[in-house]
Formats: C-alpha cells, sequence, structure tokens
C-alpha cells in the first residue's frame, strides 16, 4: 500500500517536470544552479523523449502493479513481486544515475528531481522488504508442512 | 477480521484518491497560472556603459530591443531558431532596432569562446551570420559536445564566408575580450539574471519569448512611444 502512494506522489511529480520540460509550466530560462540548467542540459532527454515523461511511465507501472499486489489475487504472485522488484531497483538505479550527473556533470541541482530520485529509492527500498517478507513467509509455511 | 481488512482498504483508496486530487489541483493550478515574467521597468537614459552590444536594424526606430543572450544558452537557441526569423521582419519593416548583448554565463564552458568567435566575425561585418550559425549548430560546440570548440567554429567562420586567417588571428589573440566583458557587464548594472533577457522600450522581460509574446511586447513599446 505504501509504494502505491509512493508511486502516486512520484508520478504527480514526474508530470510536473513533464510539463515544466515542455514549457506548460515555468520559464524557458539559462539561470545558475537551477532546475532550468538540469531541464535545459542534453541529459534531460533520454532516446527523444524528455527523462521526465519517462518518470510519468515508470511510476504508471509501479502504481499498478503495486495497487495489483494489494488485491486478494495477486498479493500472493511471486512472480508479480520479483517483477515489482526489478522495477524499482531499474528506477532507483536510473534516478541514482541522473542524481549524480547533477552533481557532477551538470553541476546544478533541480530539487524535484531529487524529491523523485528520494520516492524511486524508498519504493525499491519497498519492494525488498515486501521481498522478504514473503519469503520469510513462504520458508515458515515450507517448514511448517 | 474481513470488514476490518475491507475497512482498512476502503481509506487506503480514499488517501489515494485525495492525494491524486489535491496532486492534480496543484499541478492544474500552477498550470493555469498566467506566466508572471517578472517584467520590471529600466531606465535608460542612465546608461553609463561603453557597452555597444551589436546593432541590427535601424538605431532610429521608433521602439528599442536590446537582447542580452549566452550563446551556449538553449533557451536563447530556441529564441533565435524559432522567434527571430519573426523579429527580423519587424526590423526590416523598420518597426524596431535590434541589440544583441552577450552575457556569458559561468556555468557554460564554451560561452566566452562563441562569443569571443563572434566578435571577430563582426570585426569584418558578420556578425549576424556568425550568431545565426552558432545557435543553428550549438550542439556541435557546446560544452556537452567538445572541450575545444575552436575546430567547430573555425568551420563556421568559414561556412559564413570569413577571411579565415584573420578570423584566426583575431579569435586567438581575443582581440574583442574587453567588449565582450563590456557587454556582460551592461547586464550586470541592470541586474539581469537569466538569459535571454529582453528589453523592449522600457520593460525588462526574461525568458524564451514566442513571436506572439514578443510582437505584444513591442506593440505595446510603441503605443507607449506615440504617447509621449
Amino acid at each position: 500500500m505504501l509504494a502505491a502512494l509512493l508511486a502516486l506522489v512520484g508520478l504527480l511529480v514526474a508530470t510536473y517536470l513533464t510539463l515544466f520540460k515542455i514549457g506548460v509550466i515555468g520559464e524557458l530560462v539559462c539561470s545558475i544552479g537551477s532546475c532550468e540548467t538540469v531541464q535545459t542540459s542534453k541529459w534531460a532527454t533520454f532516446i527523444g523523449l524528455p527523462v521526465a515523461a519517462w518518470g510519468i511511465g515508470f511510476y504508471v507501472a509501479v502504481f499498478a502493479v503495486s495497487v495489483a499486489l494489494t488485491t486478494e489475487r495477486w498479493e500472493a504472485a511471486r512472480g508479480l513481486q520479483l517483477g515489482f522488484l526489478v522495477l524499482t531497483a531499474w528506477g532507483a538505479l536510473f534516478s541514482l544515475w541522473l542524481t549524480y550527473l547533477e552533481l557532477f556533470v551538470i553541476h546544478a541541482i533541480c530539487q524535484w528531481c531529487v524529491v523523485s530520485a528520494l520516492l524511486a529509492v524508498g519504493l525499491f527500498i519497498v519492494a525488498v522488504m515486501d521481498w522478504k517478507t514473503t519469503w520469510q513467509e513462504a520458508s515458515v509455511m515450507t517448514s511448517e508442512s | 477480521m474481513v470488514s476490518d481488512q475491507r475497512k482498512s482498504k476502503g481509506a487506503f483508496w480514499a488517501l489515494l484518491g485525495a492525494v491524486a486530487v489535491l496532486g492534480l489541483i496543484a499541478i492544474a493550478y500552477v498550470a493555469a497560472k498566467p506566466k508572471s515574467r517578472g517584467i520590471t521597468e529600466v531606465d535608460l537614459k542612465a546608461d553609463p556603459s561603453q557597452a555597444r552590444g551589436y546593432l541590427l536594424g535601424d538605431s532610429t526606430a521608433p521602439v528599442q530591443v536590446r537582447e542580452f543572450a549566452d550563446f551556449e544558452c538553449p533557451a536563447c537557441m530556441q529564441f533565435a531558431t524559432l522567434t527571430e526569423p519573426d523579429v527580423r521582419k519587424l526590423i526590416d519593416l523598420k518597426k524596431i532596432s535590434f541589440r544583441f548583448y552577450d552575457f556569458p554565463l559561468g556555468m557554460h564552458r564554451n560561452t566566452w569562446e562563441a562569443s569571443n568567435a563572434a566578435a571577430c566575425a563582426d570585426e569584418q561585418g558578420k556578425f549576424w551570420p556568425m550568431h545565426d550559425a552558432l545557435f543553428a549548430a550549438q550542439d556541435q560546440w557546446n560544452g556537452e559536445a567538445t572541450r575545444n570548440p575552436k575546430s567547430v567554429l573555425k568551420g563556421l567562420a568559414q561556412q559564413v564566408g570569413l577571411d579565415v586567417a584573420k578570423w584566426e588571428s583575431c579569435y586567438d589573440e581575443q582581440r574583442y575580450r574587453s567588449r565582450i566583458a563590456a557587454n556582460r557587464a551592461e547586464g550586470e548594472r541592470i541586474h539581469i539574471g537569466s538569459t535571454p533577457t529582453f528589453i523592449i522600450g522600457n520593460k525588462m522581460i526574461p525568458g524564451a519569448l514566442s513571436s506572439d509574446e514578443f510582437i505584444r511586447y513591442v506593440n505595446e513599446a510603441t503605443a507607449a512611444a506615440g504617447r509621449k
């Protein structure tokens, strides 16, 4: 449930950043040490799409999977849980790479990008904890039988 | 037990719904809010600087426009490639004159070299073709593309028809360094905070203006000039 909430907040942040990137929100300017610097750098685009738009896709996927995992039908599906773990691991790694670029290549920090990175890492931690819980429950059931 | 679980799931969905609705309202509010460009008034009569910028058009046109820009800034490139063709039409119609001032930002590695290249092109009367070529090829010489932009800039000098040997000796000795510094100092004097920033009439407007916005500000300045 916590994962769905984090994914939803991440989706809102990614939507805001995408609207900023395409010029619906804010000004397109160059100034020192700000979101504009990050958003106007070449790193703000990935395979032809704004990085924030990829973020929307990522959070939609995480939200869908985390909601599915709260339903009776899917909550015990190990494959889906593994998928959730891999998806959030990818999100966390990608976010850490972007934060590295901000700090050491672009030399500017966009606060909303940092919020998104924290959410991605938080989602990965939740996924790891869920996976561990399921693993422990499974091993208890195995030893009981 | 089952009822408790249903209640907690109900509360969970209500919480998600509330977060989604509040978030979307906040984003819609920010998106719908008119862009406050932070327009300020500038007293141009109190200009003590030696900065000349680079003039395009007739300096006696009814409205004087100045742009403070950084050749390596993507927003300046957007203005140069998307809006400036319409700006040139206003210049041809003698409605405005347009003056470009270098405002190289410290965060852009190769912007000084680009300003240097443009100043040396001006020596041969080709600042504006070089200005256009620099923005068109920004992704080839900017700090993300190369640490040594000279070879690309030299190619642009050739492309716009400069005497490349003369241009190169000017470029290497940075002959117009003080001119570029004076343009930047003028921007600092009037507190330019970002690029591009425009002064249209007596209004200072930051941001890569669209053609419609630019024409609207010019019309306002023309009307204000007519009232004087």
